[in-house]
């Protein structure tokens, strides 16, 4: 059994405007995976593709209009979407812990960080208040804070963005999670930063044997810092499996294009993209969601496209999966 | 040598803090020269200063020292009512561009604008003109009737670069013009601009915090950090031979999207100091894994490297102690 | 007011299923009843004015000598006043000067208010500072007895009110601008319009002003609220309007006389209808404030 089993995981947004029309946003449509112990696994998509919308579907926090209509949750044997808000209240924070990308604003400003560390800890494991300090002190050790002890006074409005996501990432290891979501961790950081950041996460996944979900849209950090990957697009994922199966062997023409457009790869004038338009989650097309932009697309393409298993782990979610169409052949 | 489109000399801009005396030294002492069609990238983390002095370059807040040459004329101080015929050939192009653009107008007057504030066309002559330079951008003509709140921002930002060309301008300022966007969109941008380049003899000021963007595009590169300039190189010079500690480092922090390539990287300690008390001497020292004792005393000035105009300002130049050893990770 | 410069670029090509007041109006009812119940108020009351003629069953000026003070009957469905004349006629007559006096009063609000705010706050420094201190001195002085002593002092005359309490009202709007102007006046855009070339009219009318304008259209509907309340409460103390011009302030003075000696129907009828304009004008204008103004929509 997986540490972490989505299957068919759907969100729609479903609204009234104020025409009084009824609107669905059909966010998520079946996102299924699995996640092991100790494994990192690495979201990448463009700004709508639901890489954000999965997390917070599988943590319980969407806010209406969002909302699951379909596919379960499993996470360490226990079915998240049937469980009642307070059993799932104790397994956030708690089990599950997540990292997100503005780290100012999701401190408490008016309380000090060493106290909002051992706060999440008597939240979750209780006990003497003491115990809860030292853990707060060894986890900010953990974490690359110089000087825990005096930094544990400090305010958050004191803390630099680097500062700020290194204690974010200390208040979520306080309860030693089984699963950490870092959702953009390194987003607005600067690159010398990122770098520190990124290290520390991959250190704390390998000491402490959790598993990590990073939810990014720049390649180089799923490339490095990743096992495994999966590419989201119109809130379905198009190619998943090991990082490098997929970078050595990209299926999926958006796979491709989104490798072709990093900056090491990119020639400039050269033919690779994807363009276009984000889809409308509104009114998305028939069958594959990518038709409407891939240079590779036929008439077939309007039907619903098969997952195709390149290998054991690998699988790419387009009716040319395997077939290579990207090397011309033009049938 | 034809002279430059914009030569910037020690340029200074200190903002206020609300406190007396103290205040946040966003820019201190840049020299900068841009040649006619040459497109100059500028790299800078945050607290570099870099969208600061493109905005001072264009006089969009005002220096506090240093003089300003555009076209070879003095514009530093000159009076708003004497730029604004300027600004014709002066353009910007900014990050954002879902804020850019005023929400209320249409696409087309949005692009026509330039041409309706500088050039004494008929209207139907400027909407000629508006639909060849959205064809120009690869912006499909139906766009112009809209408001910005129907494009994504990758057409958003087409509309931003016509609007910059419109007026056939001589120097473009782009304020990280792709950071905002995503990877597919952000390469098309780019692919965009490089077009937009042969065709215009424009001149770029490119601005990013990105070394693997600036790359593609620009001829020469120079590196900011803390409000001044550490390197400045021709591209691939910067690329192939970096000589300031700050440079090495920024290169080697770069993730290349893809598993199998061995990183070889040094990874600065700490975080980038505060603009407001800045550390004496050379400002890089607090983090730089080779500063010596005489780094804290001495400002850096620029040491000539080769004869191909790269330049370093790096007090261990002189004795070979500049190159750092990056550390080997997986 | 919006749209200050021509546009090159007409019509609207995006695709939009086609608008249906009643949809819009159900709509509106989900998000917010009242807003709902105050544009129906108002609708209502906008018909009173418009088909006055067709909808009075007497002439609201002309007395029955031989019927005054009669309480309401099928003939006379809110009885007559001390003149003779159809209470009934007259509230729906009163209507038209409800609405003749709002609207041009705000009309000129705006147009006073409008500018003032977008330049004070896009300039900045002394000049904001001496037109705001000037507005806050007509804000802090009580508007009804400045209105008094103004309206006794030009004149009694329809327009003279209208004057005063567009004048009176004008601060409201240049505060809504002004402080809108200042979120923007730093925004992208607004500098992106500056480094375009935009000369400084532009970029206040064609660049700010759209963009400003929105919340103090939010507050129109409470500001007619109030110029419908203080013209009532100028005719009640016999300032501007004179009986028996169908007026409610002045019928309800006229009436008031006449409630100590038990004919309430003088007065009670022009003070309901009056109750129902000023409350259907301010659900309304609440719920164009709710609309507009996100922190308030969010704590609902």
């Amino acid at each position: 059994m997986s540490l972490l089993e989505v299957e068919n995981l759907r969100t729609h947004f479903i609204s009234r405007d104020i025409d009084n029309q009824i609107r669905v946003a059909q966010a998520l449509n079946d996102v299924s995976f699995t996640l092991e112990a100790g494994k990192v696994l690495g979201f990448v998509g463009e700004t709508g593709a639901g890489k954000s919308l999965t997390a917070q579907s599988i943590c319980g926090l969407l806010r209406p209009p969002a909302r699951i209509v379909g596919g379960s949750v499993f996470f360490d044997g226990q079915d998240l979407r049937e469980m009642p808000e307070d059993d799932l209240n104790a397994i956030r924070g708690d089990q599950i812990a997540m990292v997100v990308q503005n780290p100012r604003t999701s401190l408490d400003p008016l309380t000090r960080i060493g106290d909002q560390l051992a706060r999440i800890h008597q939240t979750h494991s209780g006990g003497p208040i003491s115990t809860s300090r030292e853990r707060a002190l060894e986890m900010m050790e953990a974490v690359g804070i110089p000087d825990p002890t005096n930094r544990a006074k400090s305010w958050p409005h004191e803390l630099s963005g680097g500062m700020a996501q290194r204690v974010l990432i200390a208040m979520a290891l306080m309860n030693n999670p089984k699963l950490l979501i870092a959702d953009e961790p390194t987003t607005g950081l600067d690159v010398t930063v990122q770098a520190q950041i990124l290290d520390l996460l991959k250190g704390l996944t390998e000491r402490f044997g959790m598993a990590m979900i990073v939810i990014t849209h720049d390649l180089g950090i799923v490339a490095h810092y990743s096992d495994e990957i999966a590419v989201m697009f119109a809130g379905t994922i198009v190619e998943a499996g090991p990082v490098v199966d997929v970078f050595n062997n990209p299926q999926h023409p958006y796979t491709q294009s989104l490798i072709a457009s990093t900056p090491e790869k990119l020639q400039i004038g050269g033919s690779a993209k994807l363009g276009g338009q984000p889809p409308d989650l509104y009114n998305l097309p028939s069958g594959c969601p990518l038709r409407t932009r891939c240079s590779f697309a036929q008439e077939i393409c309007a039907t619903p496209p098969p997952r195709r298993q390149i290998n054991d782990t690998h699988y790419s979610v387009c009716h040319f999966s395997g077939k290579s169409p990207a090397n011309g052949s033009a049938s | 040598m034809t002279s430059p489109v914009l030569n910037v000399s020690n340029l200074v801009k200190r903002f206020p803090t609300g406190r007396s005396g103290v205040f946040v030294n966003a820019v201190n002492g840049v020299d900068l020269s841009i040649a006619p069609g040459e497109t100059l990238g500028m790299v800078g983390e945050s607290g570099s200063g870099k969208s600061t002095i493109g905005r001072a370059v264009l006089r969009l807040t005002e220096p506090t020292e240093g003089k300003i040459t555009f076209d070879s004329r003095d514009i530093t101080a000159i009076p708003e009512r004497q730029m604004r015929p300027l600004r014709r050939d002066m353009q910007m192009v900014f990050q954002d561009p879902w804020s850019a653009l005023n929400p209320r107008m249409r696409i087309g007057d949005l692009i026509a604008e330039p041409m309706k504030l500088h050039l004494d066309l008929s209207k139907s002559e400027r909407e000629n003109k508006t639909i060849d330079l959205a064809n120009r951008v690869h912006l499909r003509p139906e766009f112009l009737r809209r408001h910005s709140a129907d494009l994504s921002g990758g057409q958003l930002q087409r509309v931003c670069i016509a609007r910059a060309i419109a007026t056939n301008p001589k120097l473009i300022v782009l304020d990280e013009p792709t950071s905002s966007l995503d990877l597919s969109v952000r390469a098309e941008i780019l692919d965009l601009l490089t077009e937009i380049r042969e065709q215009t003899s424009a001149a770029m000021l490119f601005i990013s915090h990105d070394l693997g963007t600036v790359k593609l595009i620009s001829d020469r590169i120079v590196v900011l950090y803390l409000g001044s300039v550490v390197e400045s190189a021709r591209t691939e010079e910067l690329f192939r031979n970096p000589a300031h500690p700050y440079s090495q480092s920024l290169l080697s922090a770069h993730l290349p999207a893809d598993p199998n390539a061995k990183l070889s990287r040094h990874i600065l300690k700490g975080e980038v100091p505060s603009p407001i008390n800045l550390p004496s001497g050379c400002t890089f020292r607090t983090r730089c894994p080779v500063a010596k004792d005489f780094c804290e005393r001495e400002v850096p000035k620029p040491h000539q490297i080769g004869t191909s105009g790269h330049e370093a300002n790096c007090l261990r130049i002189p004795d070979g102690g500049n190159r750092i050893t990056p550390s080997e990770v997986a | 007011m919006a749209e200050t410069v021509s546009s090159d670029f007409e019509g609207d090509a995006t695709s939009k299923p086609a608008f249906s007041l009643k949809n819009r109006l159900i709509g509106i009812a989900r998000v917010s009843p009242t807003m709902a119940a105050g544009i129906l108020i108002i609708l209502a009351f906008g018909v009173m004015a418009l088909f006055a003629e067709f909808l009075m069953p007497h002439d609201p000026v002309s007395a029955y000598h031989d019927r005054i003070l009669q309480p309401p009957s099928a003939e006379h469905w809110f009885g007559t006043d001390g003149n003779g004349m159809d209470v009934f006629s007259r509230v729906i007559y009163g209507a038209k000067f409800g609405f003749g006096i709002a609207i041009p009063a705000v009309l000129l609000s705006i147009i006073i208010g409008v500018p003032v705010g977008l330049i004070a706050g896009y300039r900045g420094g002394l000049l904001d500072e001496v037109l705001m201190r000037f507005f806050d001195g007509l804000r802090v002085f009580p508007s009804i007895i400045l209105a008094l002593a103004v309206v006794a002092a030009t004149g009694q005359s329809l327009l003279n009110v209208v004057l005063v309490l567009g004048f009176l009202d004008s601060p409201v709007f240049a505060r809504v601008v002004r402080s809108e102007v200042l979120a923007l006046r730093s925004s992208v855009f607004v500098e992106s319009a500056k480094a375009a070339g935009n000369p400084t009219w532009r970029i206040l009318f064609v660049h700010l002003l759209p963009n400003a304008v929105q919340g103090a259209m939010a507050q129109t509907a409470v500001r007619a609220a109030w110029a419908v309340r203080i013209s009532a409460t100028l005719a009640f103390l016999g300032v501007g309007i004179q009986a028996p011009t169908p007026e409610w302030g002045a019928m309800i003075r006229q009436g008031a006389e006449f409630m100590v000696t038990g004919q309430w129907w003088v007065a009670l009828y022009p003070g309901i209808a009056l109750i129902l304009l000023v409350f259907g004008l301010n659900l309304f204008g609440d719920g164009l404030q709710d609309l507009t103004d996100p922190r308030r929509r969010a704590a609902k």
